[in-house]
């Protein structure tokens, strides 16, 4: 018993049968499709449903959509929106947010600002790249919201479409505000979709 | 329906009893069902209900099952009846309530995300508490917005038709500004006769409205109910002391929301004896003075000739080494200061303390001293007590109100809410005295219009109509036979014709006032600026205080005389001893007594007795250069009195000027130092309002730049003079003061006082009451200065302070323009805006008129708020001689096309 054992170990030896066994693995996975890839020359292709920056969209024809209601400020969990809102200047009796604040680094993308958003003005997109040597730009206003809505539309309307928010273009038309207009100024014909 | 209180003072209502859920409930008979249920503490929804008016019973959502009836009732309209059996819960109810949701539903815009009631919102609430989420069918309204207003728009989509709107403006408010139109094929509540609204903008429709269809256009959008903080606290422009929301967000104020709301409906009826909880236009709207860009943001030292920047530790230094130098070198009678009435208690408190301790000088002033001080003394001299007896609830319930010379809506309007109360729910008979036709003259059952500046003359009518028509409680006149007896060889001079003939008041008239106020079990007299403000302002109280004495009313409860102050604070200004004659608690200065108590609370020598100047006198001290320096605490006096005080040469004359104030007033841009103080929505403190409450103040913001409280900046400065005073908060100076005045932070319930009636009447009475009625012969310049022109305060705006609040200013802009009689502008052939031209004794000027039918002939008036054109300059003062108290709102002047 003693003599086998002590043949197989000098064989093992030397037949360095370690490195084979080693060397087994290593070639098993040089016919192996690679799980680890090569970030950032790689990008990984994310679900629709991934819940990545925040983005403040447009109608299409280039209006916010954003109306200011606060709701998401109310649905943050973490506390990290702030909404101005005020009436527009130029369109008198619409209300529209003056200023937009979401602090991405107390953000916990859970995605109830959107849920809670009763016009789809926010959508998360794909973009989750936010290293920056300055803290302070990750204080995201109004303007970097809509540039990451511009930028990352497509994403935006899939992430919606995957969370059954709006479905198609036309449906999402409903949930736009038809804000009536002051009586000393000229009514405007109702909206088709409510006439 | 026309639903009664159950009980009034007079009458006490049957008990009835009935079953609410199996449980059996005594109630009093006549009151609606509704509130016998919630007086149970169930509360059912309802919509449209509110406990300060009559039910309207729209809105359907109050149903319960009574016993017998197949359907449910609407128990808000039903009135409560013995032996009724009612069911308030149950599916049957709950899903005919839940119908009643879907209705108001099918026609609501649910928009509710630009909505401002969002959050706020009784429609809402009941949508989720009875679980609506579908609607068989919705149709829009597509009503324009109504933005005619300057201060509400009427957005009627979201009208549920509950006219809660319409019921409070009419019955609780009685203004009736608004109305149901059908337009649109919709009901709609659209301002009476369908044309901009024009109202006192009170604002009260905008609190009791259940969703978004009236909004605020001063903050419309601006905010969400959850992203605001919301700070209780007391309103600053009257003397009414309404407790009022603050909401802030960060350190802006967005609203002020009254605790008058839909959602305080549930209450028992008696709860409006005490107030409805409503605001004024200047309350609800006037909030952004607080916020405003123009308010002082750092000190200002004056460098050669301009005010210059500089940081507090500068100022400071410059200002206490500047008082100590003056000091040092002229003594301590070179020091003076002034002090508004607009502070809180303990910041009064804190002045007179840092005045008679720090500067060791009894020259000093609050602005109690434009008329209040005058009441006060009066009330003191002949009842011991130094404010109004009477609170809102003995004028709600009160039976008989004479209003003398006080335009009480525009002046103090949530207590003329108090009077209309009593007129509409007590049946009380009010008699308005007045030399113009005011809000409450349209009101009250007996409006007398009178000459301007006879108020006196009528007190001595009704005085001697009470005698003649034998009116007199003889309980009160046989204690103190010798009194009466002088009071009746003083007034023997007078003839009601003579009277009736200067006053323009009927003998008729002055009859049936007697009668009234004598014959109801409670009545009261409420005279104001009229009197108070006028010359002989504290003669004509004591003749009031005569008639109330001998028609038995002093003492009684629920009766007497009393008056209303135009700065919140005037009355605690008064009780904090922020006058010369006074110590804190109203001792007398020069009451040994008192003086020891005080200078070995203080650990001081107090100034000599006989020491100290009031405003008039410190006016004149400047002038002849006795005094040297002046502390101007919210003063503005340059801006206030008329120039032929000389206040200009007499600020010009000082050595060194201190203006301690929230914005840069005219008497602040001559001032050596400028010091940047809090209004009161930046410090925590407490207001003695006219029912002689003490009320709370709360921050609700941090101060505005680097202003800091004025008690801060009076410790700061006692402390760099050399004192030790340790105060880190106004709760450090309340707990002095509590211990100096024990009782005088009473929690909010007025303090009832008992006046000692007996004590002038039987000493000094018979001595003085000769001098009281001795004939005032009426000018003869009547011809050569046919009009009279009055200044004084409106609505919208209170003091100068309010003129800082751009939504004021917005709805009441200066238009400087006089407001005259359109008889007279006939007469002058003068149209709305012409040029006049106006000529007292004192000077003239040139002004543009304005045609106002409550004005009435032969007098004309001008907003005291406003200098320009600069009215006031044409002011002759009279200083009252026992007082002090300046009068200068009152002239004679003749009137020219220009």
């Amino acid at each position: 018993m003693r003599a086998t054992l002590l043949i197989k170990k000098i064989l093992q030896a030397a037949l360095f049968d370690e490195i084979w066994d080693a060397m087994k693995v290593t070639f098993k996975h040089m016919f192996h499709k690679p799980i680890t890839f090569q970030y950032p020359r790689e990008q990984r292709i994310l679900p629709d449903t991934h819940r990545g920056a925040l983005a403040l969209l447009r109608y299409d024809d280039h209006q916010e959509r954003c109306v200011g209601c606060d709701l998401c400020e109310a649905a943050c969990p973490s506390r990290c929106i702030k909404v101005v809102s005020s009436e527009d200047a130029e369109r008198p009796l619409q209300r529209f947010a003056s200023e937009f604040y979401i602090d991405i680094t107390k953000c916990v993308f859970c995605g109830y600002c959107v849920e809670a958003c009763p016009v789809n003005a926010l959508a998360m997109t794909k973009m989750y790249e936010f290293s920056t040597h300055d803290k302070r730009t990750l204080l995201f206003d109004k303007e970097r919201l809509y540039d990451i809505g511009e930028r990352h539309l497509d994403d935006a309307k899939k992430y919606l479409h995957a969370h059954n928010q709006e479905k198609n273009v036309e449906e999402s038309r409903e949930y736009r505000y038809y804000f009536p207009q002051s009586v000393l100024k000229p009514t405007q014909p109702p909206p088709k979709h409510l006439g | 329906m026309g639903l009664k209180p159950a009980t009034n003072p007079d009458v006490e209502a049957a008990t009835i009893e009935l079953s609410i859920d199996g449980k059996p409930v005594t109630a009093k008979d006549g009151v609606s069902l509704y509130d016998v249920i919630s007086s149970t503490g169930k509360i059912i929804p309802a919509m449209c209900y509110h406990y300060t008016f009559d039910p309207f019973g729209s809105c359907g959502m109050c149903l319960v099952m009574q016993e017998g009836k197949k359907a449910p009732v609407r128990s808000c309209t039903a009135k409560a009846a013995a032996g009724m059996i009612i069911r308030t819960e149950g599916d049957d109810l709950f899903q005919a309530r839940k119908k009643a949701v879907e209705k108001h539903l099918s026609v609501h815009p649910l928009d509710c995300p630009v909505c401002d009631a969002d959050g706020h919102c009784e429609l809402q609430d009941m949508a989720f508490q009875h679980g609506v989420t579908n609607l068989a069918s919705a149709k829009q309204k597509l009503i324009p917005e109504d933005t005619r207003s300057p201060v509400l728009d009427f957005n009627m989509n979201r009208c549920i038709a509950c006219a809660e709107c319409i019921n409070v403006c009419k019955d609780v408010l009685m203004i009736d500004a608004l109305q149901f139109m059908k337009k649109g094929g919709f009901n709609q509540v659209v301002p009476k006769g369908d044309q901009a609204l024009s109202c006192e903008f009170c604002g009260d429709c905008l609190a009791v409205c259940p969703v978004g269809a009236i909004t605020n256009k001063f903050s419309k959008y601006l905010y969400k109910p959850w992203q605001m903080k919301k700070t209780t606290t007391t309103c600053n422009y009257c003397g009414d002391g309404c407790q009022m929301q603050l909401e802030t967000k960060d350190a802006e104020v967005v609203r002020v929301t009254s605790p008058l709301s839909w959602k305080n409906k549930w209450g028992d009826r008696t709860d409006t004896a005490k107030g409805h909880g409503g605001l004024c236009v200047r309350g609800r709207f006037g909030f952004e003075y607080i916020d405003s860009p123009v308010r002082l943001k750092q000190p200002l030292l004056r460098k050669g000739n301009q005010l210059v920047q500089v940081p507090w530790l500068e100022a400071m230094h410059h200002v206490a080494d500047r008082f100590a130098d003056i000091q040092r070198q002229h003594g301590p009678d070179a020091i003076a200061g002034l002090i508004t009435a607009r502070c809180t208690n303990e910041e009064l408190y804190l002045f007179q303390k840092l005045m008679r301790t720090a500067f060791r000088t009894n020259q000093f002033d609050s602005s109690a001293r434009y008329g209040h001080l005058n009441f006060v003394h009066a009330s003191r001299k002949a009842l011991g007590i130094g404010r109004s007896p009477n609170d809102w609830e003995d004028l709600t319930k009160a039976k008989a109100i004479i209003v003398l010379g006080s335009n009480i809506t525009e002046t103090n309007p949530l207590t003329a809410v108090r009077i209309k109360e009593a007129i509409r729910v007590y049946k009380a008979q009010v008699v308005v005295i007045d030399s113009a036709v005011t809000n409450m003259a349209k009101l009250a059952s007996h409006p007398v219009l009178i000459n301007p500046g006879t108020e006196g003359l009528v007190i001595e009518g009704l005085i001697k109509a009470t005698l003649e028509l034998g009116l007199i409680d003889e309980d009160s006149t046989k204690k103190h036979p010798k009194a009466f007896e002088a009071l009746k060889a003083a007034v023997a001079h007078v003839s009601l014709e003579q009277v009736a003939a200067h006053t323009g008041m009927s003998i008729d008239a002055l009859n049936s006032t007697a009668a009234i106020f004598a014959e109801a079990p409670r009545s009261i007299i409420l005279c104001a600026e009229g009197i108070v403000r006028q010359s002989n302002g504290y003669q004509n109280v004591l003749k009031l205080i005569d008639l109330a004495w001998i028609t038995g009313k002093l003492g009684q409860p629920g009766c007497g005389v009393s008056t209303v102050t135009e700065e919140p604070n005037e009355q605690g200004a008064v009780d904090m001893g922020a006058a010369p004659e006074f110590f804190p608690g109203q001792a007398l200065f020069s009451d040994q007594t008192a003086r020891d108590r005080f200078g070995k609370a203080w650990d001081v020598t107090l100034p000599a007795a006989g020491s100290g100047a009031d405003l008039v006198e410190i006016l004149k001290r400047c002038r002849s250069g006795q005094i040297r320096a002046l502390y101007v605490i919210g003063e503005n006096p340059l801006a206030t009195l008329p120039s032929s005080m000389e206040v200009r040469a007499a600020l010009d004359r000082l050595e060194f000027l201190v203006v301690q104030d929230p914005f840069l007033t005219d008497t602040g841009r001559m001032a050596h130092a400028v010091l940047p103080a809090c209004t009161s929505a930046e410090k925590d403190g407490t207001f003695t309002n006219l029912e002689g409450r003490v009320l709370r103040v709360r921050e609700a913001i941090d101060p505005i730049g680097e202003s800091l409280p004025d008690w801060h900046i009076m410790t700061a400065l006692a402390n760099a003079l050399g004192d030790q005073w340790e105060y880190e908060s106004s709760n450090d100076i309340q707990a002095e003061i509590m211990k100096l005045l024990p009782g005088y932070y009473n929690l909010g319930q007025p303090r009832k006082v008992v006046p000692t009636v007996d004590r002038y009447l039987s000493n000094g009475y018979a001595a003085d009451v000769a001098a009281r009625y001795r004939a005032s012969a009426p000018s003869g310049a009547k011809s050569q200065r046919p009009f009279s022109l009055s200044m004084g305060q409106i609505l919208y705006h209170s003091g100068k302070m309010s003129t800082s609040a751009f939504g004021l200013i917005k709805i009441a802009p200066n238009t400087g323009r006089l407001r005259m009689n359109p008889l007279d502008m006939e007469q002058l052939a003068v149209g709305d805006g012409a040029k006049v031209r106006l000529t007292s004794d004192l000077g003239s000027l040139q002004v543009a008129v304005q045609s106002d039918p409550s004005i009435a002939p032969r007098t004309c008036f001008f907003p005291e708020h406003f200098n320009e054109p600069p009215v006031k300059d044409l002011m002759p003062v009279q200083v009252d001689a026992t007082t002090g108290v300046p009068s200068f709102k009152h002239a004679l002047v003749m009137i020219e096309k220009a």
